[in-house]
């Protein structure tokens, strides 16, 4: 008897990518979906099953274009909640790069360097969770240079590079400096009791971000922020300069970053600040950084209580 | 319960385990450990004025350690027999109790475990299932959040004769809760915890569902689910009757609960499948259906009793569609769910086909087993020989059918023994054989089908309940394979004996391949493991002997795997035809003389006229020991 000839489906050129082999094992059961905020927050069309199922179904150019393919973070939320073990975020990133490959780009704006004030120090491509920036080589005036450039297929967009860049060099709409330092407010406006630096995705329920907007502006001023990474000290610097007594910076939990491990450069860095800041023993002055996990649900209340109170003496001298 | 108890023919032994189980079908000496209760069974007459004065409260294990018990106490007020218990862990011993029970004296805390040993005929194992904890699956907040509860819980909060009079309250604050989850899939369907499927939790939330609508018609109850499966009679039905009561139905599985910590509400996050779409809804209480589990103590039961467990940890059917309620023991049967997650119907099925299977046993004189059984030759086994058994026959035997006692020649309990052959192959002095599958009998089938042109051969020795299965069903689907195999069946693989396989080669054969059932579903328990210990010795051997990879083959073959049979034995051509012919020719030449040493006990295997003539003579003296006992 002779079998007919086998046919060559996208599922199969998914499988071959290392990551992709447990795709077709999928229950559609939707407990990636639900984990994941991205749909929540962001985009309401993105659906990590969906995509799976239109590899399933060899809808190849569907697949390409869901913003699910390029919107992935690979935070892995999923992959400890999957009943069947899928790797979903290596599957995503596989179908990821068969798109690249056919020659699709990215929907997403990446960073952008600045060669005029780039030093080639390499900082951001270490800090990447993605590998996006690398760095190359240029002869400028006769010399050989080195610069940073971001791969826009990889950047997605967390700002961690931003806030580690020691030129300022990199910048992208939303996260560059003056846009963050411009919320800060300066010395002739309200000035509040403390700054919270929140990055957009440690609050999973629309209650939490309510409660936060619901404070008096006297009282908390919220910047958003696409990742803790992104935070430059001296952002909170400034923010203690302009007569604010604390600063709170939340995050997401060790292992549950959006951007992979954006909040743990944000721990190392924040982590300095702090240490300094007891060494100069400022009076009535707090640093804090929590990291508040997918399941503390009304947690934020509690440390924004608590860091007003720890503020709050200053306020009475005053 | 009570009818089993009154029944003059059933003796209900309760608070008693099972220490030891020894002896064969119909011979079975099992060990009894009867607890001491501390209450003297023919005096309590189960007033309960001991447990109305005792001072101490323990969580009730009945009650899923919702309520108090006290140390003297009857799990529930339904107990067969009506016997109360000291639970000596808890008990200060204020003796109050005995003050209590007055002129009865009932309670006598001298009593200690007594062990009985009972002659027993046949064995039905119904030891139950277990729970999935759900607290390990910290996404669902189980033992965090107060109102979120198990099913088994639920049981207890909805029963009219539970904690609560059948008044279900959530935990948190005790109001009644308005708006209901149930979770379907918590720790089963799930390959983190139990891949499989716990087969009765889908029924068993809509019964919830329903009873409580029933109860509350303006309670809002929602269902999560993955699938929802109602296979049997009637099932469907149910569903349906749930669905127009307006119990909701929610296709997605959730990923997370959170819970506001004022109201101690709950939020539920799922994806809604058919919307497409991420929900997070609020309920005042969530009820994880958790996955049935086989029980705490099931490896040590299976121990006890010599059966297997499935992959997961069940107990293994002998066969799992032709004979479902046997154990792989003769004599031993299993009726429920220890067997993997029953419903009820199921479960009394498998009871009463067990009872009926066990009363078989009971009432017949004699007991039928099957001929291939081994045969020992006392005086070739190494005891006789060399004063000292070797033993390698006891640990080859899944059933512990083989004994050496002393210094005497091993011997095997017939009644026993499977036929697996495993003791066999494994015997160095070759001293044990099988009926109907002794070596000469094998060795003359291998040298007729290598009698021609044995190097183009692929001589296969098969299971005859896996691989030979796949290879029929290979030529059952006409999957195209080479001509060139020769199969061979033994009973399993333990059976290969290695002379068999350096005969094949002596004799020239292209190549040989070894092959069995995969590890879980060997139908002599770990009779495939003998055989697989055997086959990687080999294939070490042939390995350093320079053999060209690919002409000794070890594979597991399932029944089912057909296609595998036809690709493994396509493989093992292509392996010969990528060799010259002097190549091949060289490399058996090469290999002859090593073959033929291993092989020098050879000679000493008895002809097939005279282990036919052993094995009548064997025979006739079994049946003589018989009548004259």
């Amino acid at each position: 008897m002779s079998h007919p000839a086998a046919v060559r489906t996208f599922a199969d050129e998914v499988k071959a990518i290392p990551g992709g082999e447990h795709l077709e094992l999928c229950y559609s059961c939707g407990t990636c979906v639900s984990k994941c905020m991205i749909q929540q927050k962001v985009e309401p069309d993105y659906n990590p099953r969906r995509l799976l199922r239109m590899v399933m179904m060899d809808m190849k150019e569907e697949a390409f274009e869901s913003p699910t393919t390029w919107m992935c973070s690979e935070c892995d939320l999923c992959y400890q909640a999957c009943p069947q073990e899928i790797h979903i975020s290596q599957v995503i990133a596989a179908v990821k790069q068969l798109a690249v490959d056919a020659g699709y780009t990215s929907p997403l704006t990446p960073v952008q360097v600045d060669e005029a004030l780039c030093s080639g120090c390499g900082i951001c491509s270490m800090v990447c969770p993605y590998q996006a920036p690398s760095l190359f080589e240029k002869v400028v005036d006769g010399e050989i240079d080195r610069f940073a450039q971001v791969d826009s297929n990889k950047c997605m967009g967390c700002g961690t590079c931003v806030g580690a860049c020691p030129l300022g060099a990199i910048s992208r709409e939303g996260v560059s400096n003056s846009e963050i330092q411009s919320q800060i407010p300066s010395p002739d406006q309200t000035i509040p009791d403390i700054i919270t630096f929140v990055c957009d995705w440690s609050l999973r329920e629309g209650a939490d971000v309510e409660l936060l907007e619901s404070y008096p502006a006297d009282q908390v001023n919220v910047v958003h922020i696409p990742c803790t990474g992104r935070i430059d000290p001296q952002h909170a610097l400034m923010a203690l300069d302009s007569g604010v007594k604390g600063v709170l910076v939340c995050g997401c939990k060790p292992g549950e970053c959006h951007f992979k491990r954006g909040n743990h450069v944000a721990k190392c860095k924040l982590g300095l600040l702090d240490t300094m800041f007891k060494q100069i023993q400022s009076p009535h002055k707090e640093i804090r950084f929590v990291q508040i996990g997918t399941q503390e649900r009304g947690r934020i209340r509690h440390e924004i209580d608590e860091i007003l109170t720890a503020v709050s003496p200053a306020k009475e001298a005053k | 319960m009570v009818d089993a108890a009154r029944q003059p023919k059933i003796d209900v032994r309760t608070y008693t385990e099972v220490e030891s189980v020894e002896g064969f079908v119909g011979n079975f000496k099992v060990t009894l450990r009867e607890k001491a209760k501390h209450v003297l069974a023919d005096r309590c007459n189960g007033c309960g004025d001991c447990a109305r004065v005792c001072p101490i409260e323990v969580p009730n294990y009945y009650e899923m350690n919702l309520a108090p018990r006290k140390a003297v106490y009857i799990p529930m007020s339904q107990s067969v027999p009506l016997v109360y218990t000291v639970d000596l862990d808890a008990c200060i011993h204020c003796y109050k109790c005995v003050e209590a029970c007055g002129p009865l004296k009932a309670i006598d805390f001298s009593q200690e475990d007594k062990y009985v040993q009972e002659d027993i005929g046949a064995i039905v194992v119904a030891t139950g299932f277990g729970h999935f904890d759900p607290s390990v699956m910290e996404e669902y907040g189980y033992g965090r959040f107060p109102n979120v509860i198990t099913s088994m819980e639920m049981e207890r909060l909805n029963n009219s004769a539970g904690l609560t009079a059948g008044n279900l309250i959530r935990p948190s604050d005790r109001k009644n809760p308005q708006k209901l989850a149930f979770i379907n899939c918590v720790g089963s369907r799930d390959k983190r915890y139990n891949p499989g499927c716990s087969n009765f939790c889908c029924m068993y939330s809509i019964k919830n569902a329903v009873l409580l609508k029933q109860m509350y018609p303006n309670v809002d109850i929602t269902i999560y689910y993955m699938d929802i499966r109602t296979p049997s009679k009637g099932y469907e039905e149910f569903y349906d009757r749930a669905r127009e009561m307006g119990i909701h139905f929610v296709q997605g599985r959730p990923s997370l609960i959170t819970e506001d910590e004022e109201t101690h509400n709950l939020f539920v996050h799922s994806e809604d499948i058919s919307l497409g779409r991420v929900i997070e809804k609020e309920y005042d209480m969530v009820m994880l259906n958790q996955a049935a589990v086989p029980q705490p103590d099931q490896n040590h039961m299976s121990s006890v009793l010599n059966v297997v467990q499935s992959p997961g940890g069940w107990f293994m059917e002998y066969h799992p569609k032709l004979r479902p309620i046997d154990s792989p023991t003769d004599g031993i049967f299993f009726a429920g769910a220890c067997q993997g997650p029953k419903d009820i119907p199921a479960s009394v099925a498998a009871g009463s086909a067990a009872a009926s299977r066990a009363s078989r046993i009971l009432h017949s004189e004699k007991w039928e087993i099957e001929p291939i059984v081994a045969v020992v030759w006392p005086d070739r086994c190494s005891a006789t020989t060399k004063g000292r058994a070797c033993g390698l026959c006891v640990k080859a035997c899944p059933y512990g059918a083989v004994v050496i006692d002393g210094d005497k020649a091993a011997e095997i309990i017939t009644a026993k023994c499977h036929g697996c052959g495993g003791c066999v192959a494994e015997c160095p002095e070759d001293a044990i054989t099988q009926m109907h599958y002794t070596d000469a009998q094998i060795l003359s089938q291998i040298r007729a089908l290598l009698a021609d042109k044995p190097e183009e051969k692929i001589l296969a020795f098969r299971c005859q309940w896996c691989s030979y299965g796949g290879a029929d069903l290979a030529g059952t689907s006409h999957f195209e394979y080479t001509a060139n195999e020769r199969g061979l069946r033994v009973m399993c693989s333990a059976r290969m004996d290695s002379d068999f396989i350096y005969e094949a080669y002596r004799l020239g054969a292209g190549a040989v391949l070894y092959s069995g059932c995969h590890p879980q579903d060997c139908h002599y328990i770990t009779g495939q493991k003998v055989g697989a210990k055997r086959a990687d010795r080999l294939k070490k051997m042939f390995e350093r002997m320079n053999m060209t990879d690919g002409r000794f083959r070890v594979e597991w073959i399932s029944a089912a795997e057909g296609d595998k049979y036809a690709r493994v034995l396509n493989e093992m051509q292509m392996t010969l035809d990528n060799m010259s012919p002097e190549e091949l020719r060289d490399e058996i030449e090469r290999l002859k003389p090593d073959m033929e040493k291993r092989l020098k006990r050879f000679p000493g295997v008895p002809g097939v006229s005279e282990a036919m003539d052993y094995s009548d003579t064997l025979v006739d003296a079994i049946l003589k020991a018989k009548e004259t006992s």
